[in-house]
């Protein structure tokens, strides 16, 4: 019991350090692909200490609501989520509650702008909600062939089974695997699909409205959202680790590489990304699926 | 209070509220409202009895009426709806005409509904369908108009399921004998396979289409945008699930579970689940390209009727128990939808989602109950729409249907498009000048919305409550019964625990809104003031709502005619010109007459001397 709660308390803070640990490393690591010297990598933290002293504004009840839901369904989110060995309210629905509380923060986000009434954020949050039509089929098709394969809805279970090196990504499931990080990029809203907040084009849309602490709990959202996916993606496919640490350098080994494709490509526009999600990365997983039930 | 009596006062009710409107409207409204409230309470006692009653005998087949856990179940999501919707119609129908016929066929309706789930044999099963078909009818035409031509389309592809209920009725008879439940269930497995298949298939086409499953789907759109609101919450509700409740019949209590697992070599559910996944999929879609707002709720009913079908059609019970759950559930959520948009159109005149917005100021206690239908809509944690989706989810993975799972879950993403359409281009972003002077919902408006709402959460975080009925039901029909707790479900294969999941949530929450209060003060200020900074913005919208999803509109709009309905309303051409043809004969000329006498009895005699063919 004590361990548990003591579980609780320490996997979100876990999380936000390393998201905000991404967030520093991210910036510097495209700063010198793109032969910058780049912010120091603890900026994102000091940023969220002045961001926390800044006066911010509001437009309605909703528009605070919004956010605070979007966090708090990151935060609720972590703690479904299985850190090597720490995984506190797994047991509660498994893999398919983690599918629906994923729709707490794009949810929040969109009614908060959505009552700033903001051009920007319109389109922004339009974009952001096809992006995610475009890159969900993939994401399920991956995750019904995991669940298909291990023949549970327990993500535990699929940490579990690939226990021993028996990595979901070097079996059958390998093709949903490459699907799950073709369209990554897309989840986390990093080039070429950080569409829907464009900062050149729409202002970094849906964040636009935000100042102060609104923009703080944002930052702190994003690097909880980075923390979510990536992890999902390690336990799902690459085994999960054993202890905190060997999770925490598949992670950064995951995290780089997105990096890079952030560092290198240019930015898709929104039918083109649809386009293109709904066309190479739904071929992969489809067969992948395919294959499940047909070796099944 | 038995059976017979319950459904003879629900009859006297509505034409004695009839009659009361004649002599005062006041009264009338009171006893409507009244009569339908009093109905609840002996419905409710009657929770576990097994009573059954036959109260007549027509042709010396006894017609009687039965309640069942099941029954008991549709008979309570009836009643309630409907009493909520006429205490909605109180403040929403005032000062429109021809009220009495609209108390009395609301309430005729509702008798309808309640003999079909109370019956015990096909005569009353019949009788009371017709009775519902016709006065839904009415009601769909209630405003003229398009309303006209809606309601001509729902009554004509009624008939036709009525017609294929006859034959199927006629044919029982002859072969079975008895038109009651019991007996045909009896006879139904001594009988060949095949002739059950025609049974089936035949039930399954009225069913269908009063459910609106592809491709019967058709008249659904336009009857429930063009019916009166309150009556749109009772149509969508529970009026369109008396299909499904014919499909847990004819499935469940007279095929039995073996028979529909086995018939065909198990295509003929599998059949049915595929039926109700394309009912899923393509509709969801639609509603997304729709600019009004019923017209947008109307076709996500007909995806969420095939959630619900996918769960009852799949044949495991975790599957029965997820889709049962979910007919009780939408019928909780899609009414407070509509009376939602009923109460805005009431206040502002319109439900055209390119020209509201920004009404949360204005009506903020319709905004956050419109928030939780759509909440429940979508199955977000914590409503009751999770839990029954979850349920489905489970089974269609664990059943290894693969891609009728994948079917369902990419629905919900298009229904969080649609939804969230909704929500914004209605409540939020800028208020348009004209609407600067609504007023908030009257008070019998918000009334059902806000218990709807309750119903939603609390059911979502304390599914036991209903799954446990649900769970008797399906144990009833031979499906292995579920281990159910009162925070939701404890079996070997998957735990869903809401309680701890609300806890997570409700803790999550707590913690953010301290940080949030930790921050520096925020200050509030107008919408406009941080986007234009100072500067002039038009004051009309310079928000974007309209055409909301264009880069997705334009790619799928191509995909999504709805192809069922163009070749109905052709076959409906087809045979209009073939009538107008034919009708040229009768030209009212006697001579003409006299001389078709004269040829048909030549071409007889012809046929006689030439051909000896008798």
């Amino acid at each position: 019991m004590v361990i548990n709660i003591l579980e609780i308390i320490i996997s979100p803070v876990l999380a936000f350090i390393i998201g905000i640990f991404f967030m520093g490393l991210f910036r510097k690591i495209t700063a010198r692909l793109h032969w910058r010297y780049g912010p120091p990598v603890i900026q994102p933290f000091l940023d969220l200490i002045k961001l926390f002293h800044q006066q911010g504004f509001s437009h309605g009840p909703v528009f605070d609501l919004g956010i605070i839901m979007a966090l708090a369904g990151s935060i609720v989110l972590i703690l479904f989520i299985p850190f090597g060995g720490i995984c506190p309210i797994s047991n509660s629905g498994g893999l398919l509650v983690i599918i629906y509380i994923m729709l707490f923060a794009p949810l929040g986000i969109a009614l908060s702008g959505g009552e700033a009434a903001n051009p920007n954020i319109s389109i922004g949050i339009s974009r952001k909600l096809i992006l995610a039509l475009g890159y969900e089929v993939s994401f399920l098709l991956a995750l019904l062939a995991l669940m298909t394969y291990y023949n549970t809805i327990s993500l535990v279970d699929i940490v579990e089974a690939q226990d021993n090196y028996k990595w979901a990504l070097f079996s059958p499931l390998a093709l949903s695997g490459i699907a799950y990080f073709i369209i990554m990029p897309a989840m986390l809203g990093i080039r070429p699909f950080d569409i829907a907040g464009a900062p050149q084009e729409i202002s970094t849309g849906p964040a636009i409205e935000y100042g102060g602490k609104y923009l703080g709990l944002f930052n702190i959202w994003h690097a909880l959202s980075m923390f979510v996916y990536i992890a999902l993606f390690v336990d799902l496919f690459l085994g999960g680790g054993s202890n905190p640490l060997t999770f925490f350098i598949k992670m950064l080994v995951v995290f780089i590489l997105l990096t890079f494709i952030h560092g290198v490509f240019p930015r898709f526009r929104i039918e083109q990304a649809i386009k293109y999600l709904w066309k190479w990365p739904v071929i992969i997983s489809l067969s992948g699926l395919i294959l499940i039930t047909v070796i099944r | 209070m038995n059976l017979a009596q319950l459904i003879l006062i629900s009859l006297c009710g509505a034409f004695l509220t009839y009659l009361l409107g004649k002599a005062s409207s006041r009264i009338r409204d009171t006893f409507a409202v009244f009569i339908s409230l009093l109905l609840i309470i002996p419905l409710f006692c009657l929770y576990g009895k097994n009573e059954e009653i036959t109260y007549y005998s027509f042709l010396g087949l006894p017609l009687i009426l039965k309640i069942t856990p099941l029954s008991w179940l549709f008979a309570i999501a009836v009643q309630t709806i409907t009493s909520l919707s006429v205490i909605f119609s109180l403040s929403y129908m005032k000062g429109k005409e021809r009220l009495d016929f609209y108390y009395l066929m609301l309430l005729l309706v509702n008798t309808g509904m309640l003999g079909i789930v109370l019956s015990a044999d096909l005569i009353s099963f019949y009788i009371f369908w017709e009775i519902m078909s016709w006065s839904t009818f009415l009601l769909i035409s209630y405003n003229r108009g398009p309303a006209l031509h809606a309601g001509m389309k729902y009554i004509v592809m009624s008939i036709i399921g009525s017609a294929s209920m006859i034959i199927g009725i006629l044919s029982l008879y002859v072969n079975c004998g008895s038109l009651d439940f019991v007996q045909i269930a009896s006879f139904i497995p001594r009988t060949s396979s095949g002739y059950t298949l025609f049974i089936l298939i035949l039930f399954c086409i009225t069913f269908g289409i009063k459910n609106a499953i592809a491709p019967f789907h058709t008249w659904l759109p336009d009857a429930h945008s063009e019916a009166p609101s309150p009556f749109s919450a009772v149509l969508s509700g529970v009026l369109i699930k008396m299909g499904t409740y014919g499909f847990i019949l004819f499935m469940y209590t007279i095929a039995g579970l073996n028979i529909i697992i086995n018939i065909g070599g198990g295509s003929f559910h599998y059949l049915i689940s595929i039926l109700a996944a394309i009912t899923i999929i393509f509709p969801t879609f639609i509603a997304v390209l729709q600019d009004d707002a019923k017209r947008l709720l109307a076709w996500s009913s007909i995806a969420q009727v095939g959630y619900i079908i996918l769960g009852i059609a799949i044949g495991t019970g975790l599957g029965f128990v997820g889709g049962v759950f979910h007919f009780f559930n939408h019928a909780a959520f899609k009414a407070l939808l509509f009376l939602s948009v009923g109460a805005v159109e009431y206040r502002t005149g319109t439900r055209d989602l390119n020209s509201l917005g920004g009404l949360i100021k204005k009506m903020p206690i319709t905004f956050f109950c419109a928030l939780i239908g759509v909440f429940g809509l979508i199955g977000m944690p914590l409503t009751n729409g999770f839990v029954s989706k979850w349920l489905i989810y489970k089974a269609l993975i664990l059943g290894e249907h693969p891609f009728l799972a994948f079917i369902a879950l990419f629905g919900t993403w298009g229904t969080i498009i649609y939804s969230y359409k909704l929500i914004h281009n209605i409540f939020l972003g800028q208020l348009p000048e004209k609407f600067s002077n609504v007023r908030k919902a009257p008070v019998t408006m918000r009334i059902p919305v806000i218990f709807l709402s309750l119903v939603v959460v609390v059911f979502g975080i304390l599914p036991g409550i209903p799954l446990k009925i649900i769970d008797t039901i399906s144990a009833s029909f031979g499906f292995q019964p579920q281990d159910i707790q009162i925070w939701g479900i404890a079996s070997e294969t998957g735990v869903l625990n809401m309680v701890n999941i609300f806890a997570a949530i409700f803790a999550a929450l707590i913690f953010v809104w301290l940080l949030f209060l930790m921050g520096r003060k925020k200050i509030n200020i107008a919408q406009d003031d941080s986007y234009a900074a100072g500067a002039y913005v038009p004051k009309d919208k310079y928000n974007y709502t309209v055409d909301f999803y264009k880069p997705l509109s334009g790619m799928i709009k191509p995909y999504l005619r709805d192809f069922v309905d163009d070749f109905y309303l052709w076959l409906a051409d087809v045979i209009r010109t073939f009538s107008d043809k034919t009708r040229k004969i009768y030209c009212g000329d006697l001579g003409y007459y006299i001389s078709y006498i004269v040829l048909f009895l030549a071409v007889l005699i012809v046929l006689k001397m030439g051909l000896k063919i008798w």
